[in-house]
């Protein structure tokens, strides 16, 4: 009986995922606020407070965002089943609509004018990219140090040609060396504060005892 | 059965490192590409179109493009297989361990040196895009791509430094995309129109 409702239940989170999944052009994040309206307002699956913590984990992980937003909601609606469905869900329309783009065009892709469409397409998807690593770098890029890593990784991929995979380890790798060296700095700052504060303490009470 | 492991290996190697969105993934696939020689990169820099206009997350629809274009049916299968469990894996270890990863100093520090990678690498995709595609540098580079024959090339003391038409249609783009709010698919639309005009 149980097991009935439940997967009428995941069938439910199945659909939504779809049906989102199916309007979102161009991904990631076009799909947080079709997904906040749907999954908040419309179906009160999550409250808002914890969809805002939901796309913020969403962005720190791997992977596409739209795909890991969809993990996390369903997920929180119905644990690892509910993950399940809302990503086969979100995945759906992609892969159907990307496979069934990939046979026509095998088909016609000798065509002159495929051919020529795909040669003002492809500048365009040029553009499209550099606007991501704009976007993206409006917000990453926070003083000269991130510009400098930022030209490094490019400089790495484009001349020395290292693997991508490669140089976002690092990247990871070095962030988390960065966190270290902070953290023992940190500890140095935190003894001087309290030292100070002692002294300051100390000071205090010897004025008072002078009073 | 070996290119199928070879594609369920690499989107899951890709699912597992791509932080910050889809375009990664674009330069990771064309480095596989190199490196696993499927199909000469123009007809990658097709599949990687075509997954630019799809709905959904680029990445995915990468894979299921390039899955298809070196092992059909099956290769689709593979591709999907290899995106969907390493985000699946991920995303139920932190929903069940530790929820608001974010909020570690940790995390905070990694994604701060991460995100200035990802912009740099995005920015290389851009450009590894325009090299495959003969936008610039046609056979310049080793990993250039062939001159657009009807396209307008700009050519100083026999080095190619770029197709006009190619370079006006990817700054109109941008353009666009930074002071209008027209949707990117109705701009990619536009331009296959104009490409069967001008190329």
């Amino acid at each position: 009986m149980k097991n009935k409702i439940d997967f009428k239940f995941l069938f439910e989170i199945y659909i939504t995922f779809l049906k989102l999944g199916s309007v979102s052009f161009g991904g990631g994040y076009a799909i947080i606020s079709l997904m906040e309206n749907e999954i908040v307002e419309r179906k009160k699956w999550i409250e808002k407070d914890k969809i805002i913590d939901v796309f913020s984990v969403a962005q720190s992980l791997p992977g596409a965002i739209a795909l890991n937003a969809s993990a996390f909601v369903g997920y929180s609606i119905a644990g690892i089943p509910g993950a399940i469905a809302a990503l086969l869900g979100n995945l759906t329309p992609s892969v159907v609509i990307m496979a069934t783009l990939s046979i026509v065009f095998t088909r016609f892709s000798e065509n002159k004018y495929v051919k020529s469409a795909f040669s003002g397409i492809r500048p365009v998807i040029v553009g499209l990219i550099t606007y991501a690593a704009y976007k993206i770098g409006k917000t990453a890029i926070k003083d000269i140090y991130c510009v400098f890593i930022a030209l490094l990784a490019f400089i790495l991929a484009i001349v020395f040609h290292i693997s991508v995979i490669g140089i976002i380890i690092g990247g990871v790798v070095v962030g988390l060396i960065l966190y270290l060296i902070k953290w023992k700095l940190n500890i140095g700052k935190v003894e001087k504060v309290i030292k100070v504060d002692k002294l300051n303490i100390e000071t205090t009470v010897e004025k008072e005892g002078e009073r | 059965m070996s290119v199928l492991i070879e594609i369920f290996l690499l989107f899951a190697k890709i699912s597992a490192v791509s932080f910050g969105g889809g375009y990664v993934a674009f330069s990771i696939i064309e480095q596989a590409n190199r490196t696993y020689n499927w199909m000469p990169e123009i007809e990658l820099s097709n599949v990687l179109s075509l997954a630019g206009m799809s709905p959904g997350p680029v990445a995915i629809n990468g894979a299921v493009g390039v899955g298809y274009k070196v092992a059909g049916i099956p290769g689709i299968f593979a591709a999907f297989l290899g995106i969907a469990l390493p985000c699946a894996i991920i995303v139920i270890l932190v929903a069940t361990f530790f929820f608001k990863i974010y909020k570690y100093p940790a995390v905070k520090n990694v994604l701060y040196v991460l995100n200035a990678v990802i912009t740099g690498v995005i920015l290389y995709a851009g450009v590894s895009f325009a090299l495959t595609s003969g936008i610039l540098f046609s056979g310049v580079f080793k990993q250039s791509g062939d001159l657009i024959a009807s396209g307008w090339n700009i050519i100083v003391s026999q080095i190619h430094l770029f197709e006009l038409k190619s370079i006006l249609l990817s700054g109109v783009t941008i353009f666009l995309l930074i002071k209008t709010k027209v949707h990117p698919i109705m701009i990619i639309a536009g331009s296959g129109i104009i490409g069967v005009l001008i190329f």
